[in-house]
């Protein structure tokens, strides 16, 4: 085992004949991600030490959940990955699935597969465009990158809002199945937001990889090593980056994965440039299970259940329940300990597992060694969603 | 009255107030056209609202400055604080003095240069001693302005300024060598008569309007070497504190800068106000200059919106490897040549 | 599964039983902690998932009430499936950290010493995650109530 920084390295007795200084990164800094603040100990401009303090966007959201029934968290639960919104419901609604032994139809299956992968599609435009952005300036080449990649994503929320009628929070997701039908026309915009991307993915790589420049800043930089990444419960396109070949959609099927072969994009890098390649290749993969699926979607219902009438429909029974699936960003889980007898349809206690807290709490192993103008870069290449740490 | 035309204070009247006038609406104006550029390279429309085609959006920018509160931080450094802002535009519109816009063949058939504030004997070495003091204001304001992050900012453009500076000078040096002149207007008189330096000196003149052209960007913080300001490093670099008019003289200075960074290089390396077969009257010269260094300025601001930024270790070693080296081969390339020329 | 919840009844017959096992994960004593989580991250349990503290108040005035600390590890490859295992402490009590063995333990138990107020005994840096360091009490406690005041936000 390589040796690895200090996360609590002791500042006072570091060395009396340096110059530290503390450098305070946020809550108020364009390229947080949101609002976080990392401390970062600088010796010259070489960071000994970070300490990374999120928080700022903790809304207490697990004691909220245990005031609420089942059925009124999905909501909620949009708002943690804002980036990825389709992908939260649908971890709760698998949590929920899964302990309460609902079989969802093979419909509602398909749907959600083709859903989870354009939200995959479009959280990765928004990470290329805002990584872009970090190494690239707001006034520059990124922002012209960032510019491209939301027109995309726009694409993608245009074809959400025509399914769910809205454009970020859907709350189109429920225990058993979906809520909202498939309209007509429907699968002809997903067709073709296909084959837009199809096309505008290689420009993107012309335009980052095609560049020095981007590979100099990226390439070597950040560098988390594959024992490092698992300990840390890195997971997602960061652990897989990290040579690690682990994905949910293989590992534990959920949705209609079963059924499609999901090709696992891995790098053996580690480094700024390897999580860039990962996502770049999932863009490739996500498009080609949408457009394997999509012409395929069975007739059926959408739900197995009754339409909800009543917010106390859902029990979850006594226990501990843990379940995951893969989201954009990792693996999120969701931990159910069930109300105290079998008739509770409040959860005794929630907690959402969000990967981007695993994400940060990389940060203090990835950042030593390196100067400010990497933090960006590293900070973004782990694609943490603040909402989601904090939660 | 003939006395008066040849007073170097009535001509730096004469000539000072429109350049100064003429250069702080290009300023402006460049602010407007980046925009618009941006806007179409991104597919979007950028300002278009205030005056034809938002063309009175620098105004409108202007006056929303002004009515900006001034602020200066409690713990700063005041008089650094406050005489920092005025420094570059006043470094750059003196640079800007000793570049001639235009010229004529004269009835000997020599090229004269005109339209200038002041004729230097060594032009050349003004306007880089002035390119050289840039680095004070941005180490003025990161220092003054009591904050961490424009320190930072300052110590990066300080180590930025002054290593480029050299390959900047040697790349000018061949120029000098070339023509065995150190007025500018001698320089562009060179050329017209023996070819503009870009191709005059195959490759080599090429290669040092290149290093020329790239140490400049350097010089004026452009991406891709605009570390001092690395919006998403640093915020914004050594502007961070301040508010209103004085930020936007930063700014205003950065986009002149960049403007008469693109009129050297023109002026140095591409005959300046000089077009082959279509000067026969001094009242072109200011179209073809405005031509070529528009043509230049528009390509400094496609590889700012396409470009990613260097890291700052990097940047220097980009500078210390490849240009101080390479700047010092093309000097002494160009000297072989100009005593192999002198030897036939 | 199976397989591995013999191998660990063989190796904990104490508090393991391979034959009836408790579909919410084995309940494991505090001063057992770190082993058992060292003899699955041998058995290739190697990501860490989470740490999740709970807490259950006491039923009389006797008693200080508990405090329940679940941890899910996985196995990165395919056919992965989370194990999770718990531990059960009086409030007084502290648990062992995770966190030389899984650096990821890290936040993950400062965020449940914040929010659910356990105690990880040994754990390098235990302050609070998400909230202020001045606030008072822990959010999750079941006696804390959804409105409790706090000083307003500087």
């Amino acid at each position: 085992m390589t040796t690895r920084p200090n996360p609590h390295l002791d500042i006072d007795n570091y060395d009396a004949d340096a110059d530290l200084m503390a450098l305070n990164m946020g809550p108020q800094h364009p390229s947080t991600h949101g609002v976080m603040r990392i401390k970062l100990f600088l010796d010259g401009e070489v960071i000994i030490k970070a300490v990374p303090y999120p928080g700022y966007l903790h809304r207490g959201v697990e004691k909220l959940c245990e005031k609420l029934t089942f059925v009124q968290i999905f909501p909620i639960v949009d708002k943690h990955d804002y980036v990825a919104p389709m992908t939260n419901e649908q971890a709760m609604a698998v949590a929920f699935e899964r302990t309460l032994g609902i079989e969802v139809p093979r419909r509602a299956r398909y749907l959600r597969t083709i859903l989870a992968e354009l939200t995959r599609i479009s959280s990765h435009l928004l990470w290329l465009g805002t990584f872009t952005l970090d190494i690239g300036g707001t006034i520059g080449g990124g922002a012209s990158m960032m510019m491209y990649t939301f027109r995309e994503r726009e694409l993608i929320l245009d074809c959400f809002e025509m399914l769910t009628g809205s454009r970020f929070h859907y709350n189109t997701h429920c225990v058993g199945g979906n809520r909202h039908e498939i309209p007509d026309g429907w699968v002809a915009v997903v067709k073709s937001i296909v084959a837009t991307m199809k096309l505008r993915v290689p420009e993107y790589e012309q335009l980052c990889t095609g560049n020095e420049i981007f590979n100099m800043r990226s390439q070597g930089v950040g560098v988390i090593s594959r024992d490092l990444a698992l300990e840390l419960g890195l997971s997602g396109p960061n652990l897989r980056a990290s040579g690690v070949d682990h994905d949910l959609r293989r590992d534990q099927p959920f949705h209609a994965y079963d059924e499609v072969d999901v090709q696992v994009a891995v790098a053996q890098g580690g480094d700024c440039f390897a999580r860039y390649q990962v996502r770049i290749a999932e863009f490739y993969e996500s498009i080609r299970i949408v457009e394997s699926l999509i012409d395929n979607i069975p007739e059926g219902p959408l739900s197995s259940q009754r339409p909800v009438k009543s917010t106390l429909a859902v029990k979850v029974k006594t226990g501990c329940h843990y379940h995951g699936i893969e989201t954009p960003r990792g693996e999120l889980g969701t931990y159910i300990i069930g109300g105290g007898d079998n008739k509770s349809a409040s959860p005794y206690r929630l907690k959402i597992v969000p990967p981007s807290l695993h994400a940060m709490s990389a940060l203090p192993y990835a950042l030593v060694g390196h100067t400010v103008s990497d933090v960006v870069a590293i900070l973004g290449s782990l694609d943490p969603i603040m909402g989601e740490v904090d939660r | 009255m003939s006395e008066l035309l040849v007073n170097p204070w009535f001509l730096g009247f004469a000539y000072g107030f429109p350049l100064i006038t003429v250069l702080m609406t290009v300023g402006g104006l460049a602010t407007w056209f980046e925009r618009r550029f941006a806007g179409r390279m991104q597919n979007r429309v950028g300002p278009s609202f205030v005056g034809p085609f938002g063309i009175l959006q620098v105004l409108a920018d202007g006056i929303k400055m002004m009515q900006k509160e001034d602020i200066v931080p409690r713990d700063a450094d005041k008089f650094l604080f406050n005489l920092a802002p005025i420094l570059p535009v006043f470094l750059v519109l003196a640079s800007a003095a000793t570049i001639p816009f235009t010229g004529y063949w004269d009835d000997t058939g020599q090229w004269q240069s005109w339209l200038m504030v002041a004729d230097l004997d060594i032009g050349i070495l003004w306007v880089l001693a002035l390119a050289g003091l840039m680095v004070f204001p941005i180490w003025m304001a990161g220092w003054a302005s009591n904050n961490k992050y424009t320190l930072l900012a300052g110590m990066r453009g300080v180590a930025q300024g002054v290593s480029y500076e050299i390959p900047l000078v040697m790349a000018a040096l061949v120029p000098v060598v070339a023509t065995g002149t150190l007025s500018l207007s001698g320089i562009v008189a060179w050329q017209a008569e023996n070819g503009w330096l870009v191709w005059r000196f195959p490759i080599v003149g090429a290669l040092a309007f290149i290093l020329f052209f790239l140490s400049s960007l350097a010089e004026a913080n452009r991406i891709p070497f605009d570390i001092p300001e690395a919006e998403s490093e640093l915020i914004g670099g050594v502007i961070v504190e301040y508010t209103g008019l004085k930020g936007g003289m930063f700014l205003m200075a950065e986009y002149m800068h960049t403007a008469v960074a693109a009129a050297l290089a023109v002026t140095l390396f591409l005959g300046g106000s000089h077009m082959p077969g279509l000067s026969f009257h001094w009242a072109l010269g200011p179209i073809w200059f405005v031509l070529k260094s528009g043509a230049l300025f528009v390509l400094i601001y496609w590889i700012r919106w396409s470009w990613f930024r260097f890291r700052a270790d990097q940047l220097m070693e980009l500078c210390w490897v490849l240009f101080v080296p390479g700047s010092l081969i093309l000097v002494m390339l160009t000297a072989v040549q100009v005593w192999v020329e002198t030897l036939l | 599964m199976n397989e591995l919840l013999s191998a660990l009844a063989a190796a904990f017959p104490d508090f393991i039983d391979a034959e009836t096992p408790d579909p919410s994960g084995p309940m494991v004593p505090a001063s057992q902690h770190i082993a058992f989580a060292t003899f699955l991250k041998e058995r290739g349990f190697t990501r860490d998932v989470t740490v999740v503290g709970s807490h259950w108040p006491a039923a009389d005035e006797d008693s200080v009430g508990e405090y329940e600390v679940g941890t899910v590890l996985r196995q990165p490859q395919p056919g992965s499936f989370p194990f999770m295992w718990r531990v059960r402490i009086a409030m007084t009590d502290t648990v062992p950290t995770l966190f030389p063995l899984f650096a990821g333990a890290d936040l993950q138990e400062r965020e449940q010493f914040d929010l659910v107020g356990v105690q990880f005994g040994d754990h390098p840096d235990l302050r609070r995650l998400m909230l202020p360091e001045d606030w008072e009490g822990h959010p999750l406690h079941k006696d804390y109530a959804i409105d409790t005041p706090h000083a307003p936000w500087r």
